[in-house]
């Protein structure tokens, strides 16, 4: 049989748990509270009966049986709290406040026992209150008897015990109401989580956990399933969007290759034309599709990982200088004035290798798009936030502030750099790579219009501080 | 030079073999670690080019047996894996270069023969000298027909990269990994243009040019 959900769930487990060891506590509790205070009023009962026999066993001594007699009598007579009885050596009662000794087979000179004393009540009724005596055999052969009656406070130990009984039930009852009130509590929260994780396996990835503000580890586990949802459906999402980015880009050249080896075998066959040139194309298209998958290899690499591999600690100064000495030849060759501003020193996080290359990416273009008599200035510095920035900063023509998000996209190329090689992958690898840092791409306009020149593009790779 | 080409796809195994035996060298194929292994320890080679994924054994446990038998025959790494991290694991198995497919002919011969030349020339060397040119890598100086040529610390670099690899093809992303540690593909001509600030230093005013553009290829530095 299947328990209901609830009672299946681990807090209302756990509640039963803690119940039964409280309930095994607390009657150990009471164990001991019982034996202490009834314990404490037998003993106490015990001791005025002693020393009143004492004291009664005294006077005998002094002035013998009469003496005694006259003692009980007058002992009984008044509003002590004992009871006394002096009987004969026969058994028989002489004087004292009961009629009859409760000890019934004396046993030695010296018996306790343990009684209940019938009352009578002035409404006619009785009741039997509980009581304690000892009895004992004196030098002449008499019987003495004394007792106490314990029924005062042995009702004070029966209260006691009735209320702990009452608060030991009603800490179970609670208990077990706030087991149930935790547990619901509980499995609503797992539920709508569990309710995530099965929408996201069958399927839909928009689905996210409520996150309700509280910051206590619910929160914090459907943060990080939301985190990692989000993380899933971006990736999948690139990989969707690179899977038809690949497919048109790559389609097409292979098409175009295709198509040339076509033809140049028809002109082969029908002694045309030398298949030589055709050849030389198709090694030259060949390596355009080799060198786009290579980009959208490395991009999707680097999306997936999330964080990129191997990052140490480097100066950035010192990587954009030696970038700086790489494309400073190429800028003067195509005549522009290329101006390198480095900080030294700044220190980043990061995978060498990959920010080499994004800078190589950002400079190609720069190179690319400005025309001869422009500028390309490469710059590394610290700004107020404390993150590192490398920027370039071109004359070319920029990209409008409408298209700047798009470039960033794979294979976006504006229409007006068609005919300019390369497949539209440069700025995508570069803001992957900054997103592998947890930095980001900023695109922004130059230094503006001017003598027909501009406005120009910045381009800046953002990436955090260490530490 | 001989070369052992331990490849599994067959196909590819004879067009290398086809190619380098075009470019005068003598090949021998094996299809697998184990054979490689076989063929290598039979026979005397020049260069191993291995390919990295293999089946029985791949390239890099091969290469890592070898080197436990003291064989150090310098290996070039083929292979699809082209990560740093593939790249630095390639060579620390005893790896002495790292070609990622797909390659250019051109690529892969250049860096074979630039492998077996490493090997016959060993490396303390502290004069190199090609035809008239003279380079000291002690006093880092260099001089050509007795004339002292003044280079920035980058080409002097380069020029030593060519000296040391004289009369073969070097590539550019050979250049860019060797003279200035990048792995990676530059878009444009940056390599050329550091190419023909140095040739301006040591041909100009030289009736013979020696640092020569090979079509297709990349640069060679003849005597």
């Amino acid at each position: 049989m299947r328990l209901p959900r609830l009672l299946r769930t681990t807090p209302f487990r756990l509640t039963l748990l803690f119940l039964a060891l409280f309930a095994a506590a607390a009657c150990a509790f009471l164990a001991y509270i019982y034996i202490a205070t009834a314990g404490e009023v037998t003993r106490r009962a015990d001791a005025q009966v002693s020393r009143e026999m004492h004291a009664l066993e005294a006077i005998y001594r002094r002035g013998g049986f009469a003496a005694l007699n006259e003692a009980v009598i007058e002992r009984s007579s008044g509003d002590r709290p004992l009871l006394y009885l002096l009987m004969t050596s026969g058994g028989l009662p002489v004087s004292g406040s009961i009629g009859r000794s409760p000890v019934l087979d004396p046993s030695g000179d010296h018996t306790w026992a343990s009684f209940a004393l019938t009352q009578k009540d002035p409404d006619g009724s009785t009741t039997r209150r509980p009581a304690r005596g000892l009895e004992e055999r004196l030098a002449g052969g008499e019987w003495l008897f004394v007792g106490a009656d314990v029924g005062e406070s042995e009702a004070y130990v029966v209260k006691i015990l009735h209320a702990l009984w009452g608060a030991a039930a009603l800490v179970i009852v609670l208990g077990l109401a706030g087991g149930v009130l935790v547990s619901r509590d509980v499995s609503r929260n797992i539920t709508s989580l569990t309710d995530v994780i099965a929408a996201a396996r069958g399927g839909d990835l928009g689905a996210r956990a409520r996150v309700r503000g509280s910051g206590d580890e619910y929160d914090e586990l459907a943060g990080g399933l939301n985190d990692m949802l989000e993380r899933l459906e971006r990736s999948i999402g690139g990989l969707r969007h690179a899977g038809d980015a690949i497919a048109h880009d790559l389609r097409s050249p292979l098409t175009r290759l295709r198509a040339r080896l076509e033809a140049a075998m028809i002109d082969a066959d029908a002694g045309r034309a030398d298949p030589k040139l055709a050849l030389h194309q198709a090694l030259e298209d060949a390596d355009g599709v080799l060198r786009t998958f290579a980009a959208v290899l490395a991009i999707a690499r680097l999306e997936a990982a999330g964080d990129a591999p191997g990052q140490t600690p480097f100066d950035t100064g010192a990587l954009a200088a030696d970038m700086a000495e790489l494309y400073e030849p190429l800028c003067e060759d195509k005549g522009l004035d290329f101006r390198a501003e480095l900080t030294p020193g700044l220190m980043v996080k990061g995978n060498r290798e990959f920010i080499a290359q994004a800078l190589a990416n950002i400079l190609d273009n720069a190179v690319k798009y400005t025309p001869t008599g422009g500028a390309v200035m490469l710059r590394v510095r610290r700004r107020s936030s404390g993150d590192t920035e490398i920027s370039v900063t071109d004359t070319g023509p920029g990209v409008p502030a409408a298209e700047r998000t798009r470039v960033v996209e794979r294979f976006v190329r504006l229409e007006n750099s068609r005919n300019a090689p390369g497949a539209g992958l440069g700025l995508s690898l570069v803001a992957a790579v900054a997103r592998s840092h947890r930095g980001h791409l900023e695109l922004d306009e130059g230094p503006g219009a001017v003598e027909g020149m501009g406005p120009g593009l910045r381009v800046a790779l953002v990436l955090p501080k260490v530490g | 030079m001989r070369v052992l080409i331990v490849e599994d796809d067959l196909e590819a195994s004879r067009a290398m073999a086809k190619g380098l035996t075009e470019a005068g060298h003598e090949c021998s194929a094996a299809p697998d670690g184990e054979a490689g292994l076989a063929a290598a320890a039979a026979d005397r080679f020049d260069v191993l080019i291995v390919d990295r994924m293999m089946p029985r054994l791949d390239g890099v446990a091969m290469v890592e047996r070898l080197r436990a038998a003291g064989d150090q025959t310098p290996v070039l790494f083929l292979s699809a894996l082209g990560e740093i991290h593939d790249r630095v694991s390639g060579l620390n198995a005893g790896g002495d270069d790292y070609l990622v497919k797909p390659y250019a002919f051109a690529e892969l011969i250049a860096r074979v023969e630039a492998l077996a030349r490493r090997r016959e020339t060993g490396s303390v060397q502290t004069l190199l000298k090609v035809g008239d040119l003279e380079m000291d890598l002690l006093g880092r100086e260099v001089r050509r027909a007795g004339r002292s040529i003044d280079l920035q610390p980058r080409e002097f670099q380069l020029l030593e990269f060519l000296m040391r690899n004289a009369g073969q093809s070097v590539t550019r992303t050979m250049l860019l990994e060797k003279v200035w540690e990048y792995h990676f593909d530059p878009q444009t001509n940056v390599i050329d243009v550091h190419i023909s600030r140095l040739r301006a230093k040591i041909d100009k005013g030289f009736e013979h040019p020696m640092l020569q553009t090979v079509r297709g290829a990349g640069y060679r530095l003849e005597a």
